[in-house]
């Protein structure tokens, strides 16, 4: 892993061994930087991540191809070699889907997602972003970690790196799966590679049993109590206390007691997060909770607001799962196949937006809803379609994002990306800016290489900043 | 000071312009220039645009905008562009005052007068380059001290610093720090005690000989290879499916640290021990090195053949092959070139690819091997010399004409020469007619076709088997006397014809296809052969006319076996559809799992033909023939009844292809790739190495390029070459970082430019060539290293000598070393009686474990998992490790992610490792078990960290375990910086 040191050679180094921990302060601010930023003022704060895993359909939610229905049934023909990834190319297939433009920006939408159509000014659309790759595994760490290679650290994990924590009491980067599975690559897309472990997104599963593991003893353990607990953790303070005394110069000593205050601290803070009774009928409705088919990503998506109001800088929430159906690879019927997954979120995911903004949130928190890759404009068997890494859209909302703006465009047929591409490393540079961190200048040693999230690459995308 | 007053002095000068020109020189005037102005940016550190001016080939190269200086013309020369302007945004340096125009005026000169850069003689070869050359072992003031030469250049370079080495450590640490370095476990309380009592002074030494020659120590040793090669129990990626034969090379390095096997054996039969090593089967098992990292399942096997993706996976496979070889047995980061040149070490993109190229003809899959070297030496003598009977080279020849070997061939073609196939005729359980014909089963097996008698017909029959491995079809058509000329077919001349035979299996509601190949039937009527019931074309079929009036029979081999699990139900469609009544009469089908070939005449063609001329008449070629393929006939006898072979998952060219994955038949062409983009092929690159070692050539001899195991071979020998320092180098240094929890080279995967300055250079490289002259034995290296002072000494903090040496880099003291994931699992299990020390076999799953749908990731919950399971007790070494899904507990406590490959852990201190080790239901319970075993506080004590309580500790606990148990307090000793930290 990193090439680490034994005994931290520089203050920046020294917060790093102690898992961007100790006393758990944001490093900028430690640095004695004012504003939340690393290396200049930041628009946002705090980030949420919508990922919908599978390839969310670009022709069928935000990147309207009248072309498509036009000539629907002919043989897709764009005078170049045509691949498909899974299958052969079946002929054009137009969205099934009503089409309206919404908003005084007169986004396009479909019908598929009517909430979200309702915030179209609020959002900033990449309308022609591309993939390296048509492959889920490949593209979904592409996506999250900037590589298509396991074993890098993840968007939240860098951030977390970067910016540390903005609160003692929870996590700085959170992952809140679907609730019915793990998305593609499991944990692989949460995980912090080679940055120290504390960056890793804690998995939070607001539904489950344990919604995270470890934060309290298992149910069935006989000889633990609330008296055992405390008092315990007050004998392991005494006896690491004196431990500590007795080994001066190390201040690994100090970063276990740390640690342990900091464990307490989570304990009580996480089960209030969790606690939704408090909300609002008016706001459980807002997000969903009143439906069958919303509730279970409106209760994702409400504890990702309260989490990014006890402190959570990052939240990562999932859409979809591994496997064949229940997420967004719509390769068998996409009016079946998406309406129902789509279906699930959108409400969830406006309500979430007009939230945040009606409690003020949103000037500082920066909203990201992406996906591995598009679809293609033909059709797999008759009615499904293929993965498209040639294009595909991402929005952003929120802290710094200019409302309303739309940068890119795909071909007439929404195949490739035609202009003002951009690509996941202008993404994530772009986030990063967003946050105060300048992409080429965070970086991690490891294996020889200075690593960073965009690789050797990125651009900001001026365009859809405010 | 010399070169501010030269500056100052220039300076002063008229114009130089004005003046005569004289030669500038590089060393002398530009050089200083650069060192000062420039290369903080273009430099070996940066390189901003790209532009690097601290060598010659460097700046000749130039950056982002072309050529810095075009020699001789200094107007049309960027840097003097940029040196001059006056735009801020622009002008170089940036954030500087401009140079002085002096300086500008010398760069203008030195460039107008072709800008001579001395070859850079001077450029010294990086350090870890270097030839390796024994140095003398210091002489150092406090003698006595040292104990071996090691304290000697340790001693010296603290002494030259003022500093001096900390006291020895107290015997009861010294015996905990190696039993836990070694071993990853404590020492046992009957250790401790005796190690105490010994009065030799030398005592440790016996004490690390004992341990060195437990087997407890190769499993430790490997698991820091294991981390070091990123070897996991899945393929990782986004289907995440299980490796179950990963194992098998988890288990030779385990074996392979035991044994003490020498460094260049080890790592020549990780790479090509196949080759090198063809008598010993653990060569083949060691591939397992090659084939440890993530393989990308999707893009191998899912999707379409001939995709820019699928070339994208390959080429990243090779790249994951190449990277896991050169950093773990070099150091080097030449993976860095597949995209450009290495931007800080001299290798190039072309190096990189000829690299590449030794592994363009593998992939990773299963790969049998046998586990008793006698028999595996004989499947490698059968396969070698079936090889040889088919390819024939002139030196067989002439055994082929011996006159014994005549007698037996004689006597195999007098009895019959015919290999009988065993086939198990079904019974139809369900069969119909689409057209209506009447059906009936008889007795034998057949069904017989009677009433209506369409013009076309297709009919099914489905048939159970219990038959495992099914590895053909027969279809035999039977006559009958109620048939027009006795048939078989129901057509009035007797024919009938077949247009399309296909067979499904499993259950008859979603039967699954079973694909066929080659059809063989006793008879083909002209232009009707039985091809044509396997061509999927409704319009031919297959014929028998004119041999009617008596039985034909067709054989179909399948293309995998069927049924390797057990029976199933088998479905066939004779699909007759050429009209005009030929239907088949009376079908009775059968199956058999008779080796390949299974064909109506057992012989190919050839054979056949020869053996259809009388032995007197058979030319001398056609003796020599037969000769070859009777000896063929008992290799293939003997291969088959040889032990099943084992399975480990490896680097191989031999393999069943699955889905879209199958092997190169010849290595891969694989070419040198703009910006590593596979859609932009350049010149091919064929295998070589790094022309950077000095004395050591880069050209690989490889006598056949076709042969893929010569390439491996090669590289296998060009790491392992003494001449080789990198490979060397690497790992003592590694075994130093292990020991130290840092190595003489900080990082130890990067020797490079960009990787870390050895803090003890000769004493590197006396330890390299040390270990080189012992034989490259690491046991003896571990030995060297521990019985040094340096390793003994306390690691008791000095404020002053921190003051110096804050890292203590220069080894003041023993560093403090955090125990890491697997030491805490095993030891605390060591601690509550527990371990179970069984060694190797298939890795134990420590978790929930469901497996409900094979085309993607399995369910796996650690929550769910029994810690009681017998399992949950074995060494945390045998543990699954799974990529995607590793284990939570193991995770908080900085255990390798299995996706990297991981020379150093990192150490951290967080929240969640505090939650885990306070809640983990494994902690919970095996505190549980601890004090039930130790009964009172002080056997807590003894069992957790050695020693017995101080008074005041003793009442601490006593008073906690009194209101809350011995458990809880046994849990708190656990979570114990004492327990976590090894002095």
């Amino acid at each position: 892993m990193c090439e680490k040191r034994l005994v931290p050679r520089t203050r920046r180094e020294f917060l790093w061994t102690l898992g961007g921990g100790l006393g758990g302060i944001a490093l900028s601010r430690m640095l004695g930087a004012q504003e939340p930023g690393l290396h200049r003022p930041a628009k946002a704060k705090r980030v949420i991540q919508f990922f919908m895993n599978g390839g969310a359909s670009q022709m069928d939610t935000f990147d309207y191809k009248p072309a498509l229905k036009e000539r629907h049934g002919q043989k897709f023909d764009p005078g170049v070699r045509v691949e498909a990834t899974t299958s052969t190319p079946g002929a054009i297939l137009g969205s099934p889907y009503e089409w309206k433009r919404h908003g005084q920006s007169g986004r396009w939408v479909s019908s598929v997602l009517p909430h979200m159509a309702t915030c179209v000014d609020d959002m900033a659309f990449l309308m022609a972003q591309s993939s390296r790759t048509n492959v889920h595994g490949p593209g979904v760490y592409l996506q999250t970690t900037g590589f298509v290679l396991p074993g890098f650290p993840c968007l939240g994990a860098w951030v977390s790196y970067g910016l540390g924590r903005l609160s003692d009491n929870l996590p700085t980067f959170v992952v809140i799966p679907d609730s019915r599975g793990l998305p593609y690559n499991s944990k692989g897309s949460f995980s912090s590679g080679f940055l120290p472990v504390a960056h890793q997104g804690t998995i939070l599963q607001p539904a489950a049993p344990v919604p995270i593991a470890d934060l309290f003893p298992p149910p069935g353990a006989k000889h633990v109590t609330s008296g055992s607990e405390a008092e315990g953790l007050a004998l392991l303070n005494r006896l690491n206390r004196a431990h500590q005394e007795e080994h001066p110069g190390d201040t690994r000593l100090d970063s276990r007691i740390a640690s342990y205050e900091l464990a307490a601290k989570m304990q009580l803070a996480a089960p209030d997060v969790l606690d939704l009774k408090g909300e609002s009928a008016e706001t459980r409705k807002l997000y969903g909770l009143d439906r069958k088919e919303t509730q279970d990503f409106g209760r994702n998506c409400l504890t990702a607001r309260r989490l990014l109001e006890k402190g959570v800088r990052f939240v990562q929430l999932w859409s979809g799962t591994a496997g064949a159906t229940g997420n967004w690879d719509n390769h068998g019927d996409i009016k079946k196949e998406l309406t129902f997954i789509a279906g699930m979120v959108d409400q969830p995911i406006a309500g979430l937006l007009k939230d945040l903004k009606q409690r003020g949130m949103l000037e500082d928190t920066l909203v990201i809803w992406t996906t591995e890759f598009g679809r293609m404009p033909f059709s797999q068997g008759s009615v499904g379609r293929d993965h498209n890494g040639g294009t595909f859209v991402t929005w952003l909302a929120g802290g710094g994002v200019k409302a309303g703006a739309a940068h890119g465009e795909s071909d007439e047929w929404s195949w490739k990306a035609a202009k003002d591409v951009t690509t996941t490393y202008d993404l994530h540079a772009t986030i990063l800016h967003l946050l105060g961190v300048d992409h080429e200048r965070l970086t991690f040693r490891h294996n020889g290489i200075e690593r960073r999230l965009t690789d050797v690459h990125g651009h900001v995308i001026p365009q859809i900043l405010a | 000071m010399r070169f501010v007053l030269f500056l100052l002095a220039l300076s002063l000068l008229p114009d130089p312009a004005q003046e005569k020109p004289g030669a500038v020189d590089f060393e002398r005037d530009i050089r200083p220039i650069f060192k000062a102005s420039c290369i903080k940016c273009h430099g070996p550190d940066k390189s901003k645009a790209n532009l690097r001016l601290h060598s010659k080939a460097a700046a000749r190269k130039g950056g982002d905008s072309g050529p810095a200086y075009k020699p001789g013309d200094s107007k049309g020369s960027r840097l003097l562009q940029l040196l001059l302007s006056k735009d801020d945004e622009e002008r170089m340096p940036q954030k500087a005052p401009a140079l002085a125009a002096a300086q500008i005026d010398l760069i203008r000169r030195w460039i107008d007068q072709g800008a001579p850069w001395p070859d850079d003689g001077r450029e010294e070869l990086h350090w870890s380059l270097r030839p390796l050359v024994k140095p003398p072992v210091p002489t150092v003031k406090a003698a006595p001290w040292v104990r071996t030469p090691i304290d000697s250049f340790i001693l010296a370079s603290l002494e030259s610093k003022g500093l001096s080495p900390a006291p020895p450590a107290d015997r009861r640490t010294l015996l905990r720090r190696l039993t836990f370095d070694l071993t990853g476990l404590a020492p046992t309380r009957e250790e401790l005690e005796s190690f105490l009592a010994d009065p030799d002074p030398d005592a440790h030494l016996r004490a690390i000989d004992r341990l060195l020659a437990s087997p407890r120590t190769g499993e430790r040793w490997a698991r820091h290879w294991l981390d070091a090669v990123h070897y996991a129990d899945t393929h990782g990626h986004d289907q995440d499916r299980p490796r179950p034969n990963a194992w098998p090379y988890r288990d030779y390095v385990v074996r392979s640290f035991n044994e003490d096997t020498p460094w260049a054996r080890f790592v020549q039969e990780q790479l090509a021990g196949d080759v090198l090593f063809p008598g010993d089967p653990q060569g083949v098992v060691a591939l397992g090195f090659l084939a440890a990292g993530p393989w990308d399942e999707s893009s191998q096997m899912h999707i379409m053949a001939d995709t820019v993706d699928k070339k994208i996976a390959q080429n990243l496979d090779r790249d994951d092959m190449l990277m896991a070889t050169m950093s773990t047995f070099m150091s080097s980061t030449v993976h860095c070139a597949r995209c450009h040149d290495h931007k800080f070490d001299p290798f190039s993109q072309a190096e990189y690819y000829a690299l590449q190229s030794c592994f363009a003809g593998v992939d990773r899959s299963d790969r049998p091997y046998d586990a008793d070297p006698a028999v595996h030496q004989r499947r490698q003598a059968l396969l070698r010399r079936m090889t040889d009977l088919e390819a024939r080279p002139r030196r067989f020849q002439k055994s082929l004409s011996d006159p014994d070997l005549q007698v037996e061939v004689a006597a195999w073609v007098a009895a019959g020469t015919g290999r009988e196939i065993p086939w198990t005729v079904l019974q139809p359980e369900i069969f119909a007619s689409a057209e209506g014909a009447t059906l009936t089963k008889l007795p034998d097996g057949s069904i017989l076709s009677e009433g209506e008698c369409p013009q076309t017909d297709t009919v099914t029959i489905s048939a159970r088997t219990e038959l495992r491995g099914i590895t053909a079809i027969r279809l035999e058509v039977l006559t009958h006397e109620s048939l027009p000329t006795q048939g078989p077919g129901r057509q009035d001349n007797g024919n009938f014809h077949l247009s399309e035979f296909r067979v499904a299996a499993g259950d008859p509601t979603k039967p699954v296809p079973v694909a066929l190949q080659n059809p063989s039937a006793d008879f083909d009527q002209q232009g009707w052969t039985l091809a044509h019931a396997l061509d999927g074309n409704p319009k031919t079929a297959w014929g028998i006319f004119p041999e009617v009036g008596k039985p034909h029979v067709a054989y179909f081999e399948l293309k995998e076996p069927l049924a390797n699990d057990g029976g199933t139900t088998l479905t066939f469609f004779l699909e007759q559809k050429h009209g005009g009544r030929h239907l088949i009469a009376r079908p009775r089908l059968s199956v058999t799992a008779a080796l390949p070939p299974v064909r109506v005449s057992p012989h190919p063609p050839a054979i056949a033909k020869i053996l259809a001329i009388p032995s007197g008449g058979r030319s001398e070629a056609q003796t020599s023939d037969l000769a070859a393929y009777y000896l063929r006939t008992k290799v293939e006898r003997e291969l088959v009844a040889l032990p099943r072979p084992l399975q480990v998952y490896a680097a191989t060219n031999d393999f069943k292809p699955l889905n879209k994955f199958s092997p190169a038949r010849l290595p891969r062409p694989i070419h040198l790739l703009k910006r590593g983009d596979v859609n932009h092929p350049l010149a091919p690159a064929g295998p070589g190495g790094l022309a950077a070692l000095p004395g050591l050539p880069p050209v690989f001899e490889v006598a056949d390029p076709e042969d893929e195991g010569q390439r491996r071979a090669a590289i296998a020998r060009w790491i392992t070459d003494p001449r080789n320092v990198l490979t060397w180098r690497s790992i003592v240094n590694r075994v130093w970082h292990l020991h130290f929890g840092r190595g003489l080279v900080d990082s130890p995967n990067d020797f490079g430019r960009m990787g870390g300055t050895p803090s003890h250079p000769e004493l590197l490289d006396w330890l390299t060539a040390t270990f080189l002259e012992q034989g490259g034995s690491i046991k003896k290296l571990h030995r060297l290293i521990l019985s040094s002072s340096v390793y003994l000494q306390s690691s008791r903090h000095d404020a002053a000598a921190a003051t110096i040496d804050s890292g203590n880099a220069l080894l003041w003291r023993m560093n403090r070393l955090r125990l890491d994931a697997e030491q805490v699992r095993d030891s605390i299990l060591q601690a509550s009686g527990k371990l179970d020390l069984t060694m190797g076999g298939p890795s134990v799953m420590q978790f929930h474990f469901e497996d409900p749908n094979p085309g993607v990731t399995p369910k796996v919950d650690y929550a769910k998992y029994d810690v009681d399971a017998p399992g949950s007790f074995r060494r945390s070494i045998y543990r699954y490790v799974f990529r995607t899904l590793p284990d939570p507990f193991m995770d908080t406590l900085d255990c390798a992610d299995a996706s990297q490959l991981t020379a150093v852990r990192n150490v951290s201190m967080t929240a969640l490792q505090a939650m885990a080790l306070m809640n983990n239901p494994f902690v919970i319970r095996q505190s549980g078990h601890l004090a039930a075993r130790a009964k009172d506080v002080e056997g807590v004590y003894r069992a957790v960290l050695g020693r017995a309580p101080t008074g005041a500790e003793a009442s601490a606990l006593k008073a906690y375990a009194e209101k809350h148990g011995l458990a809880n307090a046994a849990r708190v000793l656990l979570n114990s910086s004492e327990f976590m930290f090894l002095d």
